[in-house]
């Protein structure tokens, strides 16, 4: 039973961070139509941010996550000007963006890979490899942190689409750009602002990766596919649906690594999002996909 | 009476493609229903949204008040005073019905003076007050389109046009929404309509206008156009009914 319970704190313990990844790709998505492959290789660039901060000034990771998310964020709108404004009226928009941002994740990869090579890295504050013990169950620090950190970004990126002016011309022209646009919203600004916060999520979420995983410049890969099925859980451009998927889908994994391995507990995202595309291709909270 | 809004001979299209209005049109008074008809295809619809931007008028001219609106975007459109509700009712489904009526006003720079307007829209239209926390989507057809209609009004705009607001409803509620229509005309609102039910809309009328291939074939009151001869014609004659 204590078993049990650990593993579950534990899956609980790495949702957070699975839900700030998949909410900054849910967020270009459903506003953007832009199917963000590139996402997590962006992570990557906060997790190097993080990890010379670390290394070079003895900066913590949570501390300079500020600044990697400003940077990734300013990173976003050079990117949205100069690759994705363009066409975005373009009919094939979508499919067009799966080949754009599979081209430039490589140049990321390739990058990273250049400048500081392929050696497997992890950020190593104190905390990293520090637990809180309640009775028998362990609680590791670093990804306790993590996921409170993640969960509070998510909050206010909630509060801020929930509450704010511009949040709401945010989640209008998620669900009707034509009639936003009618009603005055500047969808083209709201396309950069979403973008540029959706490309500054995935910057402090790598902050905190640095410290969770040990990470190299092609370990972005193995996310993309991790992050793609929390999407389609979730529902697509849904980010409360996505933040849910991320929190079953890493407890469950969590399980199948107890009982099966390790090396089984990927699987479970594979496994889910064949199983959601057979069976509920529109996910938790995703409108029924129109056939067109 | 000088015309609020003035179509003059409108050439339009999509795209690059072929045009659609071939000279159209279009004399809209002030405080008055006005409806345009005309089979399938004849470019009602496009004709109200090559007025409010959404598409590029290759010829003619467009004036408001006196002064040209060809060219504008549609949010500028918006703010001269011309309110567009499309077919299809715009509405955003997953944000409330309080929601909804908000972004109506979204181009409104007084917040305080917007809520207050959200209040008065709920105090006439009592079913958007009962279901403000809902989600849009959630709403009937009749309220979804009472939603749209409403929303115009935040703005206090002067011209609302409605492309085929009866669409998808039981009579009994499509004699509500012109119902509303009346009420927006008594705000001094002035409306352009497209409707596919000739009968229905010019019977509410003050105003109808003929659409054929394009061009304006004829236009006068309502009820003497409903009782052309040619109206017959157009409908039950050489082609097709719509």
């Amino acid at each position: 039973m204590a078993d049990m319970i650990q593993i579950l704190v534990l899956g609980l313990a790495l949702g957070g961070v699975y839900a700030l990844m998949g909410s900054g790709l849910s967020l270009v998505f459903g506003v953007m139509r832009i199917v963000n492959l590139a996402h997590p290789s962006l992570v990557m660039v906060g997790a190097y941010i993080a990890y010379w901060a670390f290394r070079l000034g003895g900066v913590d990771p949570m501390v300079i996550l500020p600044v990697a998310l400003v940077i990734l964020a300013a990173t976003g709108v050079l990117l949205y000007k100069l690759v994705f404004e363009r066409e975005a009226r373009s009919a094939k928009y979508s499919e067009m963006t799966v080949l754009l941002t599979f081209a430039l994740a490589m140049v990321v990869e390739g990058a990273l890979g250049t400048a500081f090579t392929n050696t497997q890295r992890v950020t190593s504050p104190d905390y990293a490899t520090d637990a809180f013990f309640i009775g028998s169950v362990f609680i590791p620090k670093g990804q306790l942190y993590s996921g409170i950190v993640s969960l509070t970004i998510i909050s206010a990126l909630a509060l801020f689409l929930k509450y704010s002016a511009f949040g709401n011309a945010i989640r209008a022209t998620t669900q009707n750009r034509d009639a936003a646009e009618l009603l005055g919203v500047n969808v083209n600004l709201v396309g950069l602002v979403s973008f540029a916060i959706g490309i500054g999520l995935a910057g402090a979420a790598g902050a905190l990766v640095s410290f969770v995983f040990s990470f190299f410049p092609a370990k972005h890969w193995e996310w993309i596919a991790i992050l793609m099925s929390l999407v389609v859980l979730g529902g697509m451009g849904s980010i409360l649906g996505t933040v849910l998927a991320a929190f079953i889908l890493s407890i469950v994994a969590a399980y199948v690594g107890f009982f099966f391995g390790a090396t089984w507990s990927t699987l479970t995202f594979f496994v889910a999002l064949f199983v959601v595309l057979l069976v509920r291709p529109q996910g938790l909270f995703g409108e029924k996909p129109e056939l067109a | 009476m000088s015309a609020l809004l003035q179509v003059s001979n409108v050439t339009a299209g999509y795209g690059d493609g072929p045009a659609i209005l071939n000279g159209a049109s279009v004399k809209v008074e002030p405080g008055k229903v006005h409806c345009i008809i005309g089979p399938n295809g004849a470019g009602k619809s496009t004709l109200l949204k090559a007025i409010v931007g959404m598409l590029r008028i290759r010829e003619g001219d467009v004036t408001f008040k006196g002064e040209s609106v060809k060219g504008l975007r549609p949010d500028q459109v918006l703010r001269k005073g011309i309110c567009f509700v499309p077919q299809e009712r715009a509405l955003f489904p997953k944000m409330t019905v309080r929601e909804n009526l908000r972004m109506g006003g979204y181009s409104m720079r007084d917040k305080v003076d917007l809520e207050r307007r959200i209040d008065e829209i709920e105090a006439r239209f009592p079913i958007l007050k009962e279901r403000r926390d809902q989600h849009a989507g959630t709403l009937s057809g009749g309220q979804q389109q009472t939603l749209s209609m409403a929303r115009t009004m935040i703005l206090r705009p002067e011209i609302v046009m409605l492309d085929e607001p009866s669409l998808g409803l039981a009579p009994k509620i499509v004699a509500e929404i012109f119902d509303i229509m009346r009420v927006m005309t008594e705000d001094g609102i002035t409306i352009l309509l497209v409707e596919q039910n000739a009968l229905m809309g010019l019977k509410h009328a003050d105003w109808g206008v003929v659409l054929d291939l394009g061009r304006t074939l004829f236009e006068g009151p309502g009820q003497e156009i409903l009782n052309d001869p040619r109206i017959q014609e157009l409908y039950l004659g050489g082609r097709k009914a719509a």
